[in-house]
């Protein structure tokens, strides 16, 4: 006898028994749908965080001047200016050396006043270098960036985020207008349309404009692209040495005698260098995306799905990261695996009802021919047919539940489709484990036992 | 050559500490084409030898040839296989399956069979068997809305369904009134004169067995007597002679 068949006697048998099916699959269903929204919850998550590290190209590198890191605090506060006023244009020119490495922009920042007239905007002006609009893959709608050429003279020239040119000159094309930044006008020269939220907030400007305005010959950051996205973490692993030893940061007690004050602040071992600390961050742009911006309770799945990113970074960020996510996820694991376990015992339960029940139908089967194997078929893919409609209840629940989650909570949930086959092939499973027995039973009563059964 | 031939069978029962001998060794050669009616007081192992020429029980010792092979030693499923190609049975108590209709009941040994024929094919056929009891109309009917002498024709149409070699029929009027005993009587001996097949009929009542061509009496688990009926009462003139109508006919 073909599945088919069973399959088809499976469904009778169990539409003579609706609600007892009905109760029977509950199990399954609450089981089933825990599963799915665990897999949504894991996956809003990955997305979440694969979406920023998309959007920040996981191909860049920052290099920050100074190194604020300290053991037990948020990561985020090396977000702030560095101190340290040893990075320089040689730096960066000598990291542009290094295999692997596609582009490399000086940086320089300022928080201040950009000016339109009577119009103000407090905001980040980033002095930057021409690969920089490449490294983001920037399209403009308006005018251009600034070249070479303008870098080289110091010009005065200023692109604008979006959202700049929108407080400045709403409505209006802002090339070719006049912009005063930290008591300097500059011409604006293009718009940038950029996804990236902060960088619309941006204004940019040729960095040596900037370095000539601030007085200063060093540089805030140097921005890196690798030429393949997977060569970002092992381009790090030479930058820290490179800029080590180009800033003379030895291991050697005179460094150290030289050097109290960077001690002073720093916990032992924060950088990666040994007992005198790096006086520069380096970061991937994927874990910088990973440190800001992100629910910090979504920020521990990544730990568990994207292990590789930036393994330092990862490293500093796991004291800090909150673990709502790993407790929720833990919570409907338990829920899960306790609603699967229970629902596959009620199924067994009520299989072995139905085989008690049908015992003198199975010496009837038997008597006309039926093998064992056909008996156990049949009761098996009731079993199985049980819990895969109870699976199906759960997979729809559970698609609802993941909605339900996203739109209330505002939590990234998204059931991925895989978590269809998931679903069913979690119920299909508990459905062979709970029914085999039952159905063994089935098949191995002795045809004139099981027809002389009263 | 016998299509059944047991030698010395036995089977013993051990209920708790206590041996029931329900067959003491019985030896037994049936012709292809016999009416063998097997007649005994009850408990005196009728059933029994039932069971296992049907192969559906195996005896404590002795030997079991059916159409001439070895069926004594064969596995489980190649027991199955013979009940399904070789041996029809009809019971006492129907033995159809609950809340399906009579034409699923009589498909079903074609369902079993490793000759897999399309759902219309065993259609078909389970509807021709249906008709040639005179069931028909009734194909639907599940059995709790047939009388027991429906029931017991739907029985003996699904035991015919694989053309089996031999039917046996356990009390097979035991539950039915006089008029229809001798209506499913009637089935048995034409089945016998048309198709030549071979049935043993097993009952307690002498009445009963007088219709069969042999007659084999059964006392504590042996045969004490086995002789060619001479007087074989013929069911189909006593229906003629009845005078109501068939129930159903
Ligand atoms: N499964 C069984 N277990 C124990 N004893 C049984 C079993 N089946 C039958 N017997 C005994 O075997 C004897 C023969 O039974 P059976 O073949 O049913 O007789 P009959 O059909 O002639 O009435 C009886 O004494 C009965 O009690
Ligand atoms: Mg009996």
């Amino acid at each position: 006898m073909r599945v088919i068949a069973s399959f088809q006697l499976a469904v009778q048998a169990l539409r003579r028994h609706q609600l007892r099916a009905g109760l029977t699959m509950l199990g399954i269903t609450i089981g089933v749908a825990a599963v799915i929204t665990i897999v949504a919850l894991g996956t809003g998550a990955q997305q979440t965080v694969s979406d920023q590290i998309q959007s920040a190209g996981t191909n860049l590198i920052q290099i920050r001047a100074g190194n604020y890191t300290r053991g037990g605090e948020s990561v985020n506060i090396a977000s702030g200016l560095g101190s340290a006023t040893t990075l320089t244009e040689a730096d960066a020119e000598a990291v542009g050396r290094i295999a692997g490495v596609k582009y490399v922009a000086a940086g320089v920042r300022l928080r201040g006043w950009v000016a339109n007239g009577a119009r103000r905007y407090y905001t980040q002006i980033l002095g930057a270098d021409v690969p920089y609009a490449a490294m983001y893959q920037w399209s403009f709608s308006r005018g251009k960036f600034f070249s070479r050429e303008d870098v080289a003279g110091y010009a005065p020239v200023a692109v604008l985020g979006t959202s700049v040119r929108e407080r400045l000159f709403a409505g209006v094309n802002p090339v070719g207008s006049e912009v005063e930044i930290h008591g300097q006008k500059f011409r604006v020269i293009g718009v940038t349309s950029t996804g990236d939220e902060d960088q619309s907030e941006m204004v940019f400007v040729p960095y040596t404009t900037l370095q000539r305005l601030l007085g200063i010959n060093y540089l805030h950051l140097v921005t890196v692209s690798a030429k393949e996205a997977g060569q970002a973490s092992g381009i790090v692993d030479q930058i820290v040495p490179l800029l080590r030893q180009r800033h003379h940061l030895t291991d050697s007690a005179a460094a150290r005698a030289r050097q109290p004050g960077l001690l002073g602040n720093q916990m032992p071992n924060s950088g990666t260098g040994g007992l005198v600390p790096d006086d520069f961050t380096v970061k991937t742009q994927a874990a910088e995306a990973l440190t800001r911006g992100l629910y910090t309770s979504v920020a521990a799945f990544v730990l568990a799905n994207m292990p590789k990113v930036d393994q330092i970074n990862l490293q500093e960020m796991a004291g800090t990261l909150n673990r709502a996510s790993a407790t929720m996820t833990a919570l409907l694991a338990a829920i899960a695996a306790i609603s699967l376990i229970v629902g596959g015992i009620g199924i067994m339960n009520i299989m072995m009802v139905a085989v008690t029940e049908r015992t003198r139908e199975i010496g009837i089967r038997r008597a006309v021919g039926a093998k064992q194997r056909d008996v156990m078929l049949q009761f098996l893919v009731e079993a199985v047919t049980l819990s895969l409609c109870g699976g199906l209840a759960g997979i729809v629940l559970g698609f609802a539940a993941s909605l339900v989650v996203a739109r209330i909570l505002e939590w990234p949930a998204e059931a991925p489709a895989w978590g269809i086959a998931l679903g069913f092939g979690i119920a299909g499973f508990v459905g062979v484990l709970f029914g085999y027995y039952p159905a063994r039973k089935a098949s191995t009563l002795p045809p004139i036992d099981a027809l002389r059964y009263e | 050559m016998a299509v059944i031939s047991v030698r010395n069978l036995t089977k013993t029962y051990h209920v708790g500490e206590v041996a029931v001998h329900a067959l003491r060794g019985v030896s037994l050669e049936i012709e292809k084409g016999e009416f063998v009616a097997v007649v005994g007081p009850s408990g005196s192992g009728k059933s029994t030898l039932m069971h296992i020429l049907g192969c559906l029980d195996s005896p404590t010792s002795g030997e079991y040839f059916l159409d001439g092979a070895d069926v004594s030693h064969l596995s489980d499923d190649e027991l199955s296989e013979v009940r399904n190609h070789k041996i029809g049975f009809v019971f006492q108590g129907f033995n159809l399956l609950p809340r399906t209709s009579a034409l699923e009941n009589v498909e079903l040994p074609l369902l079993y069979n490793a000759g897999s024929l399309s759902a219309t094919e065993r259609r078909r056929r389970a509807m021709e068997a249906l008709a040639a009891v005179g069931l028909r109309d009734r194909a639907e009917h599940h059995p709790n809305q047939l009388s027991g002498g429906q029931q017991q024709r739907v029985a003996i149409a699904r035991a015919l369904m694989n053309r089996p070699s031999i039917l046996l029929a356990d009390e097979p009027t035991g539950n039915l009134d006089s008029r229809t005993s001798i209506e499913v009587l009637d089935i048995f001996q034409s089945l016998r004169e048309e198709r030549g097949i071979t049935i043993v009929l097993i009952t307690h009542e002498p009445s009963v067995a007088e219709y069969g061509s042999r007659i084999v009496a059964f006392k504590d688990g042996r045969i004490v007597s086995d002789t060619p009926n001479l007087r074989q009462r013929v069911a189909r003139g006593e229906l003629a002679e009845m005078p109501i109508a068939r129930e159903d006919a």
